[in-house]
């Protein structure tokens, strides 16, 4: 279950990308970046499994999925699994608020790389604020989207959400 | 020396280096490069596996698409409900302005088709089209297209103008047997030369991902003001001319262009099978299929002293349907608006 249950949702995300919800212009960042963090947060808890190759895959599907140049998001989404597999583990149940902060300079990263390609890809630059709100919308709702990985997984220790620490 | 005795010369512990890991992330990493430079050179290879993709998962994401634009009419129908009484107001002011130009319409049109029949004009051919769904938003940061579930299984080609009740949406860049792609009018490689009000101005209308759209290379002398029509001028040799592509808003200077139809939730589109010697020359009929407009040997005897719609006969798809200013719709055929 821990080897098929990331790759499995991270495949309904990456379809979920491609369904016509109706978002206005510059929100369209935000799907892609759901699928970066699933990528991300999987990565980092402890006791599941999806490799760099497959975070690639994945990647890949969502480049042909948004239509856009192969190649993008799946470098977007080693980069994800990357970070996500050298940060502070949960384990032991340890706060998330760490791995929320990481998310965050991964994010930002992300999200500045994605521009600078996207207007290099282009030969212009691009309107950062798609790019900037996406990023923001998915730090936001990192801890809603880690809390219910967390459930889906059942086994692993819940996170706990201290106000006090960063 | 180093103080201290820390020499930089003191052998650190060499970092195994675990060959097989870091040739797979150096290999996925140089994958990531060689893809996107082979997307951004437009190679084959590239586009035929995307359509071959999108040929693919075009059921799932019908299937999977339906709810999403079910849920979106339900909950337009409630925001209507909400505002029922206010929308009764205005459409009944709108009517009693309609009425007039109901009237005023009429009274063109009887002109017209005198001048017209004085003039020996030929009348403008009808246009054939077909509808479908949207079955996919492939809207990335950087990119602003749609999937429909018509391909060239139903006459769809490359370079097709796409419409919706509103007006102009797009063009067909990508065509597969049964889907095809939709590049937005508020794409970054959009480009559509247009006619700007009453004086016809010309002028080339461009997306960059923004809700509006550019209003670019109007001539220094046009007398062109915020509420303006933008219709599409033809001129490319691939869109028919006249049809409605937005208003003008903003200042002299800083013209851009609110497209009529709402391209953030695109339902249902009709692909308008507009055959040019210019479309035939970059899209040439070589999957076609029996039965598909773009399949007609006819297409080679397009004269070449500019664009023409197609008048080749109606195939036995039953989406398929006919528009055409100078023909009175039959029951049942929905006529575009020119």
């Amino acid at each position: 279950m821990s080897r098929i249950l990331p790759a499995v949702s991270v495949l309904v995300a990456v379809f979920a990308t491609a369904i016509p919800w109706g978002l206005p212009a510059g929100a369209t960042f935000i799907p892609p970046m759901v699928v970066m963090m699933m990528i991300f947060c999987w990565r980092a808890l402890p006791g599941t499994v999806l490799p760099l190759s497959l975070a690639f895959v994945l990647g890949l599907l969502t480049d042909f999925m948004s239509g856009g140049p192969l190649g993008f998001w799946a470098l977007m989404a080693l980069v994800a699994a990357q970070t996500g597999g050298r940060a502070p583990s949960l384990a032991g149940g340890r706060a998330p608020n760490r791995l929320w902060l990481v998310w965050a300079g991964v994010a930002a990263g992300i999200g500045a790389l994605s521009w600078l390609l996207g207007s290099l890809y282009v030969v212009q630059w691009l309107d950062p604020w798609p790019f900037a709100f996406g990023t923001l919308v998915s730090i936001l709702i990192f801890p809603l989207l880690l809390r219910l990985l967390v459930v889906f997984t059942g086994g692993l220790p819940k996170p706990k959400f201290d106000r006090g620490s960063a | 020396m180093m103080r201290g005795g820390h020499s930089p010369f003191k052998p650190r512990p060499r970092r195994s280096w675990r060959a097989p890991g870091e040739l797979l992330n150096f290999t996925l990493y140089f994958s990531c490069v060689v893809l996107l430079v082979l997307s951004r050179i437009g190679h084959n290879a590239v586009v035929d596996v995307r359509d071959g993709f999108a040929e693919l998962t075009a059921p799932l994401l019908e299937a999977a698409s339906k709810p999403v634009i079910m849920a979106r009419g339900a909950a337009a129908q409630v925001r209507s409900y909400i505002g029922a009484f206010d929308e009764i107001d205005r459409l009944k002011a709108e009517n009693e302005t309609l009425k007039q130009w109901q009237w005023r319409a009429k009274l063109a049109e009887r002109n017209v088709t005198h001048l017209r029949s004085l003039l020996n004009a030929v009348g403008e051919p009808a246009l054939h089209y077909a509808s479908g769904s949207v079955i996919a938003d492939a809207r990335g940061p950087f990119l602003r297209s749609i999937l429909i579930n018509l391909g060239r299984d139903h006459g769809v080609r490359i370079g097709y103008a796409v419409i919706n009740g509103d007006g102009l949406v797009g063009r067909t860049v990508d065509a597969g047997g049964e889907v095809a792609r939709i590049l937005l009018l508020s794409d970054l490689n959009s480009r559509i030369p247009v006619v700007v009000g009453h004086g016809g101005a010309r002028a080339l209308v461009s997306g960059d991902n923004s809700a509006e759209l550019k209003l670019e290379f109007l001539p220094d002398r046009a007398s062109v003001k915020a509420g303006d029509e933008v219709f599409t001028s033809g001129s490319d040799g691939v869109l028919p001319r006249g049809l409605p592509v937005g208003v003008v808003t903003g200042s002299p200077g800083a013209f851009k262009v609110r497209p009529h139809a709402d391209l953030r939730s695109l339902d249902e589109v009709s692909v308008l099978f507009f055959d040019t010697p210019t479309l035939t020359r970059t899209d040439p009929p070589v999957l076609a299929q029996d039965g598909a407009l773009s399949a007609s040997a006819d297409d080679d005897e397009v004269p070449e002293d500019g664009p023409s719609a197609s008048v080749s006969p109606r195939p036995a798809d039953s989406r398929i349907k006919q528009a055409g200013a100078s023909r009175a719709p039959a029951e049942g055929i929905v006529q575009t608006r020119q």
